[in-house]
């Protein structure tokens, strides 16, 4: 264990001679000029924008933030859904020397004037009118603001703010600068692998969010680590539709763009997901669990609409799938009658839901950030395209296991990747020791005590490692119940099977230290509607649906069905609908949209305390 | 049980899904108020409780009995009145024969009398009983459709946007005429509005469409109070840090 240490010391991590994501970029920029880097949806036309492009706007932010009085290590923050005006304001703040933070377009404006305080934010980039409102509310708070840049322009022409300015302007004003030779190139020349790169907050479960620090050196590690995990290269087309104030979209659209070249398409809103994909057909694709199970659900739903011969068929060809997957996953030769049986449904079946789900020409697909049902991953494998798990945080800079091809098993995350140490504490505890571990939190001294030690990162997840080193997260730590009767249960993996229904869009189970287990469900609105409508159930909204006799039946099904996996101890007893519609700016969801544990159990303890 | 029943009622134009899965209950003796945007649906809701579509889906029940997809005169004569968005009188008739095609359906009575009612409610019209429909004003027309369906002595009146295009000065008095009728003929209403002022302040229960869709139901005192009804239906909104709002904020019908 001390070799790997004096290792992970030691060696300074480069990737093409450089070793920061800055050097890197610029250098991208400059050689590959022409070569289309970003697609980017805008009023149904896919726009093109080369490395020569995102390197110019980066150069001109840049130039423009250092005009407007950045200093190095100063702070910018960008609150914006994914757009191509997000990647030119990060890597031009980044490059002059600043620290970019990501701040969700979801976020309240309270939220807003946290993250602005706690990060010491002077320049704020705000996408259109709605973001800029939500600081124009809070700035009297906020000492440390100096500039507002707004992305969109669209009815603000009466603006008239000393504070705020267009991004055209401050891409004119470092047009002026352009003549004082060689600022940028200085500035990026400057930057050393120890210097602070961007703050990611992190959702903190106890207390408010925390800044992980995440340095020049430690993004660049995972870069060159991650080609074991996620091989792209520049042939390769990704989707960008995770927002980018999280640290799974921003090493992926951003980072591991600028590692492999590859071609990163930005979707219009995040209501034409689903059809840009279709249209875009990525190669290589990375996704929440949330959205595997979204793709599922809609084809389980369309195959219930079928006729009968199509859902033998479907179940047929499923079934297959599963066979063939069996082969495939170890990388075995498919006997030669199941290969033709597969050629058979593939042709007939699963390559026209492939085309449906737009991953007809994906040769990777992986998911993380969230437990997975492994049946979900199954399923990806029957329809014929790998999908492999992986696990991290962003407290590692991103991931720090993978499943890769030949050497996966499905439920598990896989090993350790390269570079890379994972061990576990007395209590089962995941830690994680890497060049990619950050720095700490920033002006959190404590918070990082506790959770850096000698270099190892606790990651708060409680796991296990198998003989040959494969790694299962069983749940989060202090997410583990233990029940009334003293059992322990990791509620994520009830979850999981509870999410796996199309009926079902999240779940949280309750326990500890109650005699039973029960739990609160959100239910699909889509699919629980036209499940109403099909049966005649009358129903008037939202609320309305999830109180029919006929929903809780339902539900109750689904729930039912799940137990049967379970243990009696671990079934689930009771259970309540939120009949709320939630959306992402609501307290109770992540941005990403997953129920957030302790918030729900504090919201809706009555709810809780009934069943009891 | 409620006087009129919607339940979970699917209607198409052609291959377009138009309203998808309505419920409604209209108590009797109550006004019960359907806001929506354009093309929300709502007339659509009232066309296919008066017959004049066929759902594809769901039942309508009247009284207690299901009149889903009945010829519209047969719901007519049960006692249902229809005044139709935009009027729709006839042009050529007199203002009087007008009123007398709305007691077409019902068995001969006291025509007269009727008559006598529906001019103490529109005095206007007897002024003009000779004169052809098609030169009356906005407002008297829209007096004549409501006079005509009163003809029919309906049980419950359906009345689509009667303020469509009329002044203020008039959207109050046609308002204040709804509620005469829903006190003293003991008349129930189903009033479909895009007034939502006007509409909030008549009803004691509302329901809100969007795309075909029931969104929000509640009493109108409830209905008033919503945030999302306030800014998208009420035009309150708070014009933000700059007092110039431009953007729209997420609707969450709570």
């Amino acid at each position: 264990m001390e070799e790997a240490e004096d290792m992970a010391m030691n060696e300074t991590n480069t990737i093409d001679g450089h070793a920061t994501i800055s050097a890197l970029f610029w250098s991208r920029a400059t050689e590959l000029q022409a070569k289309t880097v970003i697609r980017e949806k805008d009023f149904g036309i896919w726009n093109e924008y080369s490395w020569s492009d995102w390197g110019e706007q980066a150069k001109l932010v840049g130039l423009g933030l250092k005009a407007l009085g950045l200093e190095r290590g100063d702070v910018c923050s960008i609150a914006s859904e994914i757009n191509k005006e997000w990647m030119f304001a990060d890597l031009g703040s980044i490059c002059i020397g600043g620290v970019c933070n990501g701040v969700y377009p979801t976020d309240a404006p309270n939220q807003v004037e946290y993250l602005i305080n706690d990060s010491s934010t002077r320049f704020y980039f705000a996408e259109d009118e709605e973001q800029l409102d939500k600081v124009l509310e809070v700035r009297e708070r906020t000492p440390t603001l100096q500039k507002i840049i707004i992305f969109d322009m669209e009815g603000l022409r009466h603006l008239d703010d000393d504070m705020c300015m267009s991004f055209e302007e401050l891409l004119e004003l470092g047009r002026g600068q352009l003549a004082e030779n060689d600022v940028w190139e200085a500035e990026i020349d400057q930057a050393k692998p120890d210097d602070l790169m961007i703050l990611t907050y992190t959702s903190g479960t106890t207390g408010p969010p925390k800044g992980a620090m995440i340095t020049q050196g430690n993004m660049l590690f995972m870069m060159s680590t991650i080609k074991g995990a996620l091989p792209m290269n520049a042939a390769d087309r990704q989707l960008g539709f995770l927002p980018l104030a999280h640290v799974a979209g921003r090493m992926l659209y951003t980072f591991a763009v600028i590692e492999s070249t590859c071609v990163v398409h930005l979707v219009e809103n995040l209501e034409t997901i689903a059809k840009d994909q279709q249209e875009v057909a990525p190669t290589f694709h990375f996704a929440v669990p949330r959205f595997w199970e979204k793709q599922f659900s809609q084809v389980s739903i369309l195959q219930k609409e079928a006729t009968k011969f199509g859902r033998w068929l479907y179940e047929f060809a499923i079934n297959i799938g599963k066979q063939r997957a069996q082969y495939t996953i170890q990388g075995q030769k498919v006997p030669v009658r199941l290969a033709a049986l597969y050629a058979f449904v593939n042709l007939w079946v699963l390559r026209n839901i492939r085309v449906l789900l737009g991953i007809q020409e994906c040769r990777w697909l992986s998911t993380a950030a969230a437990p997975i049902a492994p049946d979900l991953i199954e399923w990806y494998w029957a329809l014929g395209r790998p999908m492999y798990e992986l696990y991290g945080q962003t407290e590692c800079t991103g991931i720090a296991t993978s499943n890769v091809p030949n050497d996966l098993r499905i439920g598990s995350v896989g090993k350790a990747m390269q570079g890379i140490e994972v061990a576990l504490s007395e209590n089962d505890e995941i830690l994680i020791r890497s060049p990619g571990v950050i720095k700490g939190y920033w002006n959190q001294p404590e918070k990082t005590a506790d959770t850096i030690q000698q270099d190892w990162l606790y990651t708060g997840d409680v796991g296990r490692i198998d003989d040959d080193g494969f790694i299962y997260v069983v749940d989060r730590m202090k997410d583990i119940i233990i029940t009334a009767g003293g059992k322990n249960i990791t509620p994520s993996e009830i979850e999981n099977q509870l999410k796996f229904s199309p009926y079902i869009t999240d779940a949280v189970v309750v326990g500890d230290r109650r005699p039973y287990l029960t739990c609160l469900v959100m239910i699909d609105l889509e699919n629980v509607t036209y499940y109403a409508q099909e049966n005649n159930v009358p129903f008037t909204n939202y609320t309305s649906l999830c109180h029919t006799q006929e929903v809780q039946d339902l539900v109750n099904r689904e729930i039912e069905e799940v137990n049967t996996r379970f243990a009696q101890v671990e079934t689930i007893k009771k259970f309540r609908l939120i009949d709320q519609l939630l959306d992402p700016e609501d307290e109770e969801l992540t941005p990403t949209q997953k129920l957030k544990r302790k918030v729900v159990n504090e919201k809706y303890a009555d709810l809780i305390n009934e069943m009891y | 049980m409620a006087l009129l029943e919607v339940r979970n009622v699917e209607s198409y134009y052609g291959p377009i899904l138009a309203i998808r899965g309505v419920s409604i209950d209209v108590e009797e003796g109550t006004i019960v108020t359907l806001l929506g945007a354009n093309g929300a649906g709502k007339t659509t809701v009232l066309k296919t409780i008066s017959g004049a579509l066929e759902p594809q889906k769901g039942t309508v029940a009247f009284d207690g009995d299901n009149v889903t997809a009945l010829e519209p005169d047969n719901i007519a004569s049960l006692g249902v009145g229809h005044v139709p968005e935009g009027r729709e009188v006839f042009p050529f008739l007199s203002t009087e024969d007008n009123l007398k095609m709305g007691a077409f359906t019902r068995a001969a009575g006291d025509l007269e009398g009727d008559l006598d009612t529906v001019y103490g409610y529109f005095p206007q019209l007897r002024e003009h009983r000779k004169l052809a429909a098609g030169f009356l004003s906005g407002g008297q027309q829209q007096m004549l459709a409501i006079g005509r369906a009163l003809m029919l002595k309906p049980k419950v009146m359906l009345l689509d946007e009667p303020s469509l295009g009329l002044s203020p000065r008039l959207v109050q008095e046609i308002g204040d005429i709804v509620v005469r009728l829903n006190e003293e003929q003991n008349v129930t209403v189903l009033l479909v509005e895009q007034n939502a002022k006007m509409a909030l302040g008549i009803a004691s229960y509302g329901y809100i469409m969007e795309s075909g869709r029931v969104v929000m139901e509640d009493t109108t005192e409830r209905l008033a109070e919503s945030t999302d009804v306030q800014e998208f239906y009420l035009g309150m909104k708070s014009g933000g840090a700059r007092g110039r709002r431009r953007w729209k904020k997420r609707k969450t019908w709570r």
